[in-house]
C-alpha cells in the first residue's frame, strides 16, 4: 500500500498491472519491436551521419511538435476517462474518451499533412536511407494510433451501453494501457528522429 | 482507498511532460547539434517515458517487477542510441 498523505488517500498495491493481462505482454512485443527499430535507425544513421543530419533539417518541427503535445494530452484525457470511471461517472468518462480520440484524429490530419509536404516535394521511401527509416518508423506508429483509436471507440462505445462500472472496467484499462504505450513510442520516436543530430 | 494514481500527481505529470515537450521542440528549431543536447533531449525522452509508465499506465502501484519492464525497454534503445551516437561522433 502506498499512504498518500497530500490527497488523503490509500493507494492499494496491484499484482498485475491495469487491463487484460494479455495486452500487456502485446505491449512487451510491441514495445520490443519498436526498440530493435530505433536501434537500427542510430546505427544506420553512424554510418552517414552527414546525409541523415542533412535530410533530417529538412522535416517540419512545427507539425512534430504539435503532433507531441497533442499526443499528450489525448493520453491525459484518457487518464481523466479512466479516473471518472472509477468514480462511476460513465458519462464523463464517455465525454473524455470522445475528447481523445479527437486528440488522435488530429495527429492523424497533421501526419497526413506532413507526408503529402513531403511527396509533393518528391520525396519517398526510396529518396535515402533517413527517409526510408523516417516512413517506415513513423508510418508503422501512424498505424498504431489508427488502432488505438479503434480500441478507444469500442471503450466509449461499452462505456455508454452501460458495460463498466467503478468496479469492473478491466476492458476500459486494457484500451487505456495500449494508448498511453502508443503515446510513449511517440516520445522516443520525435527526437530520434526529429530533433537529435 | 483506490486502486488507480489519484488525478493531482497525474495533472503536474501532464503539465511536465508539455514543458519537456517544448524543450525538446526547442532544441530541434534552433538546430542545437552535438552529443551533449542529444544526450539531453534523449534522457529527457527517457523520463517522459518513465513518468507515463508510473502515471499514466498506473505501473507506480503495481507490486513486482513490472514497472520495471517498462523502465528496462526504456534504458534498452536509450543505450544503444547512446553508443550509435557516440560511433557517428568518433
Amino acid at each position: 500500500m502506498i499512504n498518500d498523505t497530500q490527497n488523503n488517500l490509500v493507494i492499494e498495491k496491484r499484482k498485475l498491472p491495469p487491463g487484460d493481462f494479455a495486452i500487456w505482454i502485446f505491449i512487451m512485443a510491441e514495445l520490443l519491436v519498436f526498440a530493435i527499430l530505433f536501434a537500427t535507425y542510430a546505427f544506420t544513421r553512424a554510418g552517414d551521419v552527414e546525409l541523415f543530419n542533412a535530410s533530417q533539417l529538412s522535416l517540419n518541427q512545427n507539425f512534430a511538435l504539435i503532433n507531441t503535445l497533442t499526443l499528450i494530452t489525448s493520453s491525459y484525457f484518457v487518464v481523466r476517462a479512466v479516473a471518472a470511471m472509477r468514480e462511476d461517472k460513465a458519462k464523463n468518462c464517455f465525454n473524455w474518451l470522445i475528447a481523445a480520440i479527437f486528440m488522435g484524429l488530429i495527429f492523424l490530419v497533421v501526419k497526413s499533412i506532413e507526408y503529402n509536404h513531403h511527396y509533393s516535394e518528391g520525396i519517398n521511401m526510396r529518396t535515402n536511407q533517413f527517409f526510408m527509416f523516417y516512413f517506415a518508423l513513423t508510418f508503422f506508429h501512424f498505424m498504431h494510433v489508427v488502432m488505438g483509436m479503434v480500441i478507444l471507440g469500442a471503450n466509449a462505445v461499452k462505456t455508454r451501453a452501460g458495460n463498466y462500472t467503478s468496479e469492473n472496467h478491466t476492458g476500459l484499462e486494457t484500451g487505456a494501457s495500449y494508448w498511453h504505450m502508443v503515446d510513449m513510442v511517440w516520445l522516443i520516436l520525435f527526437p530520434l528522429i526529429y530533433v537529435m543530430r | 482507498m483506490t486502486k488507480g494514481i489519484p488525478l493531482k500527481p497525474c495533472t503536474i505529470v501532464y503539465i511536465l511532460l508539455m514543458l519537456l515537450t517544448l524543450f525538446t521542440w526547442y532544441a530541434g528549431v534552433s538546430e542545437f547539434s552535438g552529443l551533449t543536447i542529444s544526450f539531453i533531449v534523449l534522457g529527457l525522452s527517457l523520463l517522459k517515458g518513465h513518468l507515463i509508465g508510473d502515471y499514466y499506465m498506473g505501473l507506480k502501484t503495481v507490486s513486482g517487477g513490472w514497472r520495471w519492464l517498462i523502465v528496462g525497454w526504456l534504458v534498452l534503445p536509450g543505450m544503444l542510441i547512446t553508443i550509435a551516437f557516440f560511433i557517428s561522433a568518433g
